[in-house]
């Protein structure tokens, strides 16, 4: 039996352990890596589509391992959550073990020679002249001046944007505010989507609001480009009234780039299209099966009981019998019709374009006629408690990245050696990212030190 | 007007290609006549570009940031102005041939998508499009000089390493006279200071051999800054590059919240300048360490470049999704 203070040890050694790993920068970068690699499987594979689009994209072994390993869904994978939580972890472990400690170097003597940022430059006077005028040049540089005494020699410290140490704390602060942003939506928000038909109401499902599409308009303006005409949309607007639980209401035009806020939820003008009802008759007579409002695009009816259906794919604006597929350029309803597909089953059948109005034979005495359009909104809502974290997080995190990247802590060891009247004073600077980064503002220093002192002298 | 933006872009697209040019022979010759031409064609370059943007913008009242042509305008632009004041502060003429003809080759392309004024889609419809674009771009355009500058970093290296047998001395630390009062070496020291004007001494000793014995590629190689300083100015260029991408996502998802009610959708463009902004903080955080900066760091410059490529190109052109400026 391990005693109460082996465990202790135990403890301590993998506490130890767990701090050493996740304090270290190049287990940070490794995570780093992995995000990226991640992320980027999700750019190259689709992500959130139907099974079968795999198949139909990749070589079916692909299209096996890609959903078997759920590249499908990887942003929303517990393997991709996991990583930013061990990123979260790693970046609190570093900022606190590594970060906040100083990581500029004591307040110490040093060899000013055994540096390599380092220059002698003469000054006359006495040494407590000689130290004023070097302290009253630093401070109006803007450095920080401390004094301390090793083994009864003098030094002067200069410490310049210390506390842009601060930087990197900043910086992560914000990245992790983020996530708790991130987070709060998902434990608290919601968002969704409705089609509404020109004139209906529907209740969004999460708190009950009514929102009513009075009406839906776009515009559309075709327009000379050097590869021809195009149609360009320019303008979607619903004219719509939104309904509170509670009773408030509130009648807007909605625009794409212009939400409504109502209710705590955000309304987002995010597409249109065409509600087409059918009529399916036998012999003349109805048949059981049809829905009586207009079907949006992907919707299917059965064809009575013959196993097969009609699915509405396509609305087409302009039917032209030049084109190829004999679907015209202009989407505006200027000939109308529309495409369904006969499946049997799952399996598509074939295809054709109706127009509108009129009724084709299916065979067996069935026909299919698509009979009227109404224009339908595409609306998104959403409901987003974490965004003004998102928003406060990533404000702090340009600012740590910034300060980090600008302001450049350095500090200065300062020796007089000489006696009399006659010094030589010794410089040396250190920062935390090196000689190098400093080089050109060190020399700058110097020249404009050796500059102040001719000065002086003379 | 849109005859006055094909007339100041063609001017561009023959400025840089001229100046790109002079400046890559200016880098093989070192001669000063062929910076002093190169450098103001450059210029003549830039202004002319800037023209063809702002004859553009005034013709479609809107940022001209609509399409991939005006946005791969915008991003050569911006590459030729950062290269022009980073060249300037740290003395990098002989850069130019590479960024010039890189960007040029990216005008020209650029041109290939250009297929006239088109009205804006209503999504694009939004003061957004004239802040995210060009901030994104300009991130683009840093990477893209952050990406030469490694470049160089590497051949140096990697050449240093054959030069001298070995691998080069770690950086800028040194005292590159180790073993002076031999001949070699003060030969070499004082040839590296009249080529590099540098204080501290070099880290390319293999280099500044070869070249004080005559060697043409190391001569020019001795000619630009310390392996120290290279890395130095690439960590300062991804410096600017860094923030402007950080920034341009964070508009990107604003403009996003306002026009589709998600500030994030894992669009693939999106995820894609998430990829690139994951490598630059890699970069920036291998940079802490002192062993990591130079070769290691130089390459994850070379690998965002591609990143960003794939990023800006290749999403729009192979991957579509809500960015994409086909649909
Ligand atoms: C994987 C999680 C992360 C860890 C463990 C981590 C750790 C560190 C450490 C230890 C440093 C200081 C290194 C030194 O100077 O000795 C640092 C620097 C920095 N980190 Fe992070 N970091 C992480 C993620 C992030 C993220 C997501 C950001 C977002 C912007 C960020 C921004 C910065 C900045 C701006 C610096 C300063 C770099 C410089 O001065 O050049 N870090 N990080």
């Amino acid at each position: 039996m391990a005693t109460a203070t082996e465990r202790l040890s135990t403890v301590q050694a993998l506490y130890a352990e767990f701090i050493d790993t996740f304090g270290n920068v190049l287990f940070a970068v490794s995570l780093l890596a992995v995000w990226g690699v991640m992320t980027l499987i999700g750019v190259v594979i689709d992500q959130g589509k139907d099974p079968a689009a795999y198949f139909n994209e990749y070589p079916a072994q692909l299209a096996r391992a890609v959903l078997r390993l759920g590249l499908d869904h990887i942003y929303h994978s517990y393997e991709y959550v996991g990583l930013i939580g061990l990123i979260l972890v790693s970046l609190t472990v570093c900022t606190f073990k590594r970060v906040i400690p100083a990581r500029l170097p004591p307040l110490r003597p040093v060899l000013v020679d055994k540096i390599p940022l380092h220059a002698f430059i003469e000054a006359n006077g006495s040494e407590g002249e000689v130290r004023a005028r070097l302290e009253g040049f630093f401070a109006k540089a803007g450095w920080h001046i401390r004094r301390k005494v090793f083994n009864g020699v003098e030094w002067t410290f200069a410490d310049k944007h210390n506390w842009a140490r601060r930087g990197v704390l900043v910086a992560h602060l914000g990245f992790a505010i983020i996530a708790a942003g991130t987070t709060l939506y998902w434990l608290k928000g919601f968002s969704g989507a409705v089609a509404i038909l020109s004139g209906q109401t529907v209740q969004i499902p999460q708190n009950g609001d009514m929102l009513t599409v009075h009406s839906f308009n776009y515009t559309i303006k075709p327009t000379q480009t050097r590869g021809g005409l195009v149609y360009q949309p320019v303008d979607y607007v619903s004219d719509l009234t939104a309904a509170s639980a509670s009773g408030a209401t509130t009648r807007n035009l909605l625009r794409v780039n212009h939400p409504l806020e109502f209710d705590g939820i955000s309304y987002y003008q995010a597409s249109y299209g065409y509600g087409v009802r059918f009529d399916l008759t036998q012999a003349g007579h109805p048949v059981a099966g049809v829905p009586a409002t207009p079907m949006f695009e992907g919707d299917a009816f059965p064809v009575g009981p013959t196993g097969r259906s009609i699915q509405y794919s396509q609305f087409v604006g302009t039917i032209d019998p030049r084109s190829p597929s004999g679907v015209g350029a202009d989407p505006r309803p200027f000939n109308p019709g529309v495409v369904v597909t006969v499946l049997d089953g799952e399996q598509p059948l074939g295809q054709e374009i109706i127009p509108l109005g009129r009724a084709v034979d299916l065979g067996g005495g069935y026909r299919l006629e698509p009979v009227s359009y109404r224009l339908y909104s595409g609306i998104e809502y959403r409901h987003d408690p974490g965004v003004p974290l998102v928003g406060l997080g990533a404000l702090v995190l340009v600012a740590g990245v910034c300060i980090s990247f600008y302001f450049l802590p350095a500090r200065l060891f300062v020796r007089l050696e000489g006696e009399g009247d006659r010094w030589m004073v010794g410089l040396a600077a250190q920062t935390p990212k090196g000689y190098t980064m400093f080089e050109e503002q060190f020399a700058a220093l110097v020249a404009s030190l050796q500059r102040s002192e001719e000065a002086t002298v003379s | 007007m849109s005859q006055f933006v094909t007339i100041f872009y063609a001017l561009a697209v023959a400025c840089y290609a001229a100046a790109g040019l002079l400046l890559l022979a200016f880098f093989l010759w070192r001669k000063g006549w062929l910076s002093a031409f190169g450098v103001p064609l450059a210029i003549a370059g830039l202004a002319s570009q800037a023209a063809a943007i702002a004859a553009e913008a005034l013709a479609t009242g809107w940022s001209p940031t609509s399409n991939l042509y005006d946005s791969l305008s915008l991003f050569v632009a911006f590459t030729v102005l950062l290269y022009l004041i980073f060249a300037r502060q740290y003395n990098l003429w002989y850069l130019g041939g590479f960024v010039l003809l890189v960007g040029d080759f990216f005008l020209a392309y650029a041109g290939t998508w250009n297929e006239g004024y088109r009205p804006l889609v209503p999504s694009l419809q939004s003061y957004w499009l004239a802040i995210h674009v060009p901030t994104v771009v300009a991130s683009y355009a840093a990477f893209t000089l952050a990406f030469c500058t490694s470049v160089l970093y590497l051949i140096k290296f990697y050449l240093e390493r054959s030069h001298s047998g070995g691998s080069p001395m770690s950086m800028g630390l040194q005292p590159a006279a180790a073993g002076a009062g031999s001949t070699g070496a003060m030969a070499m020291a004082t040839f590296v200071a009249q080529r590099t004007g540098n204080t501290v001494q070099d880290e390319t000793p293999g280099l500044a051999l070869a070249a004080a014995q005559g060697d043409t590629i190391a001569t020019w190689l001795m000619g630009i800054p310390t392996l120290a300083k290279l890395d130095v100015i690439t960590y300062r260029i991804v410096a600017v590059g860094l923030p402007l991408l950080s920034l341009g996502i964070i508009m990107g998802a604003m403009w996003a919240k306002e026009a589709w009610g998600a500030y994030w959708q894992w669009d693939p463009k999106e995820t894609a300048a998430l990829v690139c902004w994951i490598i630059y903080l890699a970069y920036m955080h291998l940079h802490t360490r002192n062993q990591w900066r130079g070769e290691r760091t130089s390459w994850i410059a070379v690998v965002g470049f591609v990143a960003v490529i794939f990023c800006y190109l290749g999403v729009n052109i192979w991957i579509s999704g809500l960015h994409s400026y086909k649909v």
